[in-house]
């Protein structure tokens, strides 16, 4: 009996020690467990963006097609007195027309625009020339004419006042502005 | 020289004493062939005088008289006693003393202050004859003090050659002077100027009515190049074309029925006439090309305008009836803003050569094509004076812009415009 007695204690002993032992490990393991927790949550925020994006997919892409054109759309230089489109021009202009065939909702207001030098009134009419020759080029490249609008400035809005090759190069141009 | 002048002077009175028809022979194209020594004295109080009344009336008559290249003012300092006696009947005035300075013409006058009301009395004398050639009494406020000076001064051009002159009239122009630019008004010689506009858009190229006190002009205020007509007095302003694309470059018939002006609504620019209503009466051009700037012939039966359809811009001339379409001028690779006279006998127009404008002058059957204006910066949309005398045009020199006055042979320039004002497209209105 008085062997069954201790066998049993130490059993029980050794039982104990081996919970207490138990229970130490956890401890340790319980920190690890909150890190891996805080780690998940972090992963999460991002997922259930994501599941948001696939919900409304086309109306965002659509969105971002018309971003892309209104933060694309470049404009296009012309030479003195000259309404013709250069192949520079017409490059651009190929570009411009895929950003606004990606976009069939976006309308365009195109601006034709001179250098200072020449008459006001002639240059009113060489601008709107200016915006015209790019209107129809778009439409030659599948953009749809009622999606496009004109104006001229003539010379009355340079992009830069100074009376320098350079700045002159630069006002004679058409620029593409997305309508609200 | 000295003693041919008073008979010169003499010989031309007679004239004006013998017929009407015979009067207008002092040609102001020809100045300093002809130029009477004249004597503008100072106005004297006829009784309590105003302070800076009389140097204000100085300064505007002797402006119009310097201008109108007619005269030679003798020297106020070299003036005798006589100057300083009121006496404005014949037999008041020590003509001798006047002979003795050279002076073929005498102007003397005196004003009355009364509440606000304010009379000028003036009068013209012929020296050599001692006659009276024009006499005038004005009536008016306070501020017409520079009004009766420009009508007088029109009075004695009106009683020397037989025409009145053009210096009570009104300028019409655009100034960017608040950074946007808007329609102004002011006298000839550059004082009381008026905003008449604050569209805060781009407003451009006026025109004034023949018959009424009203200007059309174009305006992007509501986001595209409408043409707008603007009642003066009443300020009532409505758009008088809207059609898509330009609406530009509106000129009156002489008549005041119809208007010239530009119209891309056809996605081409091109010459129509409008009723004052706005309806389309006629289509006067129809090429591909960049047709603007119409500006009538004084009989309205032709217009001049720009026209690219031979390459560079060129001036050409339409009848309205036919439309028949003639070429003008062949010189120079950019010829611009052509302004047909009054008198019809000359079209004024502007040349763009080596970076600059200039002004020419060409007979409208494109004989006598003539450089009126050279040298530095660019003169432009030159617009004559109702009676053909003058013209008055843009100025650009390093970018600031100013309004210039000028003789019809281009001599005599003068500034006119307030130092600054960054000032354009001048158009000069009929009789006030």
């Amino acid at each position: 009996m008085k062997k069954t007695t201790i066998t049993v204690m130490v059993m029980l002993f050794a039982m104990s020690l081996l919970v207490s032992g138990c229970a130490k490990t956890p401890a340790k393991d319980e920190g690890l467990t909150e890190e891996t927790t805080k780690v998940e949550l972090k992963q999460q925020q991002p997922a259930v963006v994501v599941e948001k994006d696939v919900k409304d997919d086309a109306a965002a892409l659509a969105r971002a097609a018309e971003l892309a054109a209104a933060n694309g759309l470049v404009r296009i230089q012309f030479d003195f007195d000259q309404y013709v489109l250069t192949d520079v021009a017409k490059a651009v202009l190929v570009v411009n027309g895929e950003l606004l065939t990606a976009a069939p909702a976006v309308k365009i207001l195109i601006e034709g625009h001179c250098d200072e030098r020449g008459s006001d009134e002639y240059n009113l009419a060489l601008g709107e020339k200016r915006a015209l020759a790019a209107k129809s080029y778009l439409v030659s490249l599948g953009v749809g004419a009622d999606r496009m609008s004109v104006i001229s400035y003539g010379e009355e809005m340079p992009i830069d006042p100074a009376s320098t090759k350079a700045a002159w190069a630069q006002n004679r141009r058409a620029n593409f502005k997305v309508k609200r | 020289m000295r003693y041919f002048k008073p008979f010169i002077f003499s010989i031309i009175m007679l004239c004006l004493l013998s017929s009407v028809a015979s009067a207008a022979r002092i040609e102001i194209s020809a100045p300093g062939e002809q130029t009477i020594p004249l004597a503008a004295t100072h106005l004297l109080p006829m009784g309590a005088g105003y302070p800076g009344l009389a140097e204000e009336f100085q300064q505007a008559l002797q402006g119009d008289l310097e201008l109108a290249g007619l005269f030679d003012l003798v020297d106020p300092d070299a003036f005798l006693s006589d100057a300083d006696k009121l006496g404005l009947r014949r037999n008041e005035i020590d003509f001798y003393q006047w002979r003795m300075l050279g002076a073929d013409a005498l102007i003397k006058g005196g004003y009355k202050v009364d509440g606000g009301k304010l009379t000028i009395e003036l009068r013209l004398f012929d020296v050599i004859t001692q006659r009276l050639l024009t006499g005038r009494r004005y009536v008016g406020k306070l501020t017409d003090v520079r009004n009766i000076a420009h009508k007088f001064a029109d009075q004695i051009l009106k009683s020397l050659t037989g025409e009145k002159g053009p210096f009570a009239t009104k300028i019409a122009y655009i100034s960017k002077r608040t950074g946007r630019k808007e329609l102004y008004l002011m006298d000839v010689d550059g004082h009381n100027s008026m905003q008449m506009t604050s569209h805060r858009s781009i407003v451009l190229n006026p025109d004034f009515s023949p018959t009424r006190k009203e200007f059309i002009f174009t305006s992007y205020r509501n986001g595209n190049p409408d043409l707008f007509r603007k009642e003066i007095y009443t300020g009532r302003e409505s758009r008088l074309s809207l059609k898509p694309g330009l609406n530009i470059g509106g000129r009156y018939s002489p008549d005041g029925r119809e208007i010239a002006l530009t119209l891309s609504k056809d996605k081409n620019s091109e010459i129509y006439l409008l009723g004052t209503d706005g309806t389309i009466h006629r289509r006067l051009t129809n090429h591909y090309g960049i047709d603007v700037d119409p500006s009538w012939s004084p009989k309205g039966n032709e217009i001049a305008f720009v026209s690219d359809r031979r390459g560079n811009p060129n001036i050409f001339i339409v009848d309205i009836f036919t439309l028949d379409v003639t070429r003008l001028t062949h010189a120079g690779k950019y010829n611009a803003t052509p302004a047909w006279s009054p008198k019809g006998d000359r079209i004024a127009y502007s040349r763009l050569e080596e970076g600059n404008f200039n002004i020419f002058t060409i007979n409208p059957d494109g004989s006598d094509d003539r450089q009126i204006t050279f040298g530095k910066g660019s003169k432009e949309h030159p617009r004559w004076s109702p009676d053909g005398r003058f013209l008055i045009y843009s100025y650009d020199l390093h970018k600031k812009k100013s309004i210039w006055i000028m003789r019809a042979d281009g001599t005599g320039r003068k500034k006119i415009s307030a130092p600054g004002s960054n000032d354009s497209h001048p158009a000069w209105s009929g009789s006030w």
